[in-house]
């Protein structure tokens, strides 16, 4: 069984696993980043509690973008949606006590985000341009709007990224791709793919790591690797 | 950041990373190579899941950082409501505990007695005081949980097990109760 056409867009046919796979699932899953509860969100801000201002800085980086998408919703010039992320971790910072781990960290910080953007526009006498729930919080698709009002430049700029990581998986050892892929489209824990490519669970990890560093290799550059 | 370290990095971002883990990381010496490592790989993911690509890197991270330790720029933005809290139930417990203590106080104030209400046998042994009703004979307790239809099997096990236990109370009287389990369990097997 192969992978979904999703996953091999841009990497020619060698992009496939094992056939006979039984665990290869035809759709994608959910993203793993939409996964409600995430363990490392809960050890990020139990250490943000301990004062810990560099596990912030990890919560900051993974959710800057979807945050800022979210404001874009409410806001459409760029540099206020800039503040406004700005001030939405600001105020989950301040805040961090209050959040238990009733709800996921990103269902919380997406509740202060809209309401940054809501109070804001408000106060300065201007109707919401566009609405989010709470409900959204888990699957929207971030980044239209800003995606809408990319300049040709970045459209073509983004298409020799995509290029560029499709050359860059593509050029994984099979056994790196599958791991690195598995999880990235499918979803799956570190446990279920190694149940599947059938080697222990410690490989997988070092495997995605490889490829992933091995991908980071190629897009540093790109990317602004420092 | 040696590869070690990265590989833990890139297990946290598969949240698939435990507690030591995490705490390794943060106590890195160099945490602008952590940070702009975690910071590439979130953007590959990004990237590997075109449809929610963005065009145009967003990166407040700094910002907030230099917010929070006070050399940065304060965005000038109008006084918000407060953060939302997270969604609890917690107003129904509270309801609930409140409206309890409501009854007990008012059930005290009017001289009502949960127990009489609850409990014959206890109601006696709140009239008589405890040391009195461990003291009495099993025919006197007998007809109000007779009540309840005992067979002649239990009856005879009941009966036993009230003597024995009015016995070892007139013994060990201020330790009846360890005494009472321990008699319930040896001697009277049935129970």
């Amino acid at each position: 069984m192969t992978l979904t056409e999703k996953q091999l867009a841009g990497p020619p046919a060698d992009h496939r696993v094992s056939p006979g796979n039984p665990s290869m699932t035809a759709e994608p899953s959910k993203r793993v980043e939409e996964l409600p509860d995430s363990q490392t969100d809960l050890q990020l801000v139990r250490k943000v509690r301990h004062g810990d201002r560099a596990a912030f800085d990890l919560l900051v980086i993974k959710y800057q973008s979807r945050v800022a998408s979210i404001i874009s919703r409410y806001v459409y010039d760029s540099q206020e949606v800039m503040d406004l992320a700005q001030e939405t971790f600001v105020k989950a910072y301040r805040a961090i006590d209050r959040f238990r781990g009733d709800s996921a960290f990103y269902t919380w910080l997406y509740r202060i985000a809209v309401n940054t953007a809501k109070n804001y526009l408000e106060a300065r006498g201007r109707r919401p341009q566009g609405s989010a729930d709470a409900a959204d919080a888990e699957n929207f698709d971030d980044g239209t709007r800003l995606r809408d009002t990319a300049s040709p430049e970045r459209e073509l700029q983004r298409d020799q990224l995509q290029q560029e990581l499709s050359r860059a998986i593509a050029a994984l050892p099979e056994e790196l791709r599958s791991a690195f892929l598995l999880r990235e489209y499918d979803g799956l824990s570190y446990e279920d793919i190694a149940r599947i490519l059938e080697c222990p669970i410690g490989t997988v990890r070092s495997r995605i790591f490889r490829a992933r560093d091995a991908v980071d290799r190629q897009l540093g550059p790109i990317l602004g690797a420092g | 950041m040696d590869d070690r370290l990265k590989e833990t990095l890139s297990a946290m971002l598969d949240d698939q990373a435990d507690e030591l883990s995490v705490r390794r990381v943060l106590s890195h010496t160099e945490q602008q190579q952590v940070r702009s490592q975690w910071q590439r790989w979130h953007q590959l993911r990004e990237l590997l899941h075109e449809g929610q690509g963005r065009v145009e890197p967003i990166d407040v991270s700094h910002r907030v950082r230099q917010s929070l330790a006070g050399t940065g720029l304060t965005v000038d933005l109008p006084q918000p409501e407060p953060e939302p809290r997270e969604p609890t139930n917690w107003h129904w417990p509270a309801v609930a505990m409140v409206m309890a203590g409501l009854l007990v106080g008012f059930g005290m104030g009017t001289g009502w007695d949960i127990q009489q209400a609850e409990s014959p046998v206890l109601a006696r042994e709140a009239r008589l005081g405890p040391a009195e009703t461990a003291g009495a004979t099993s025919a006197e307790v007998m007809p109000e949980i007779a009540l309840q239809g005992l067979d002649e099997q239990q009856w005879e096990h009941l009966s036993r097990y009230l003597l024995e236990h009015a016995q070892h109370n007139s013994v060990a009287a201020g330790r009846g109760a360890v005494g009472y389990a321990r008699l319930a369990s040896v001697s009277t097997p049935a129970y």
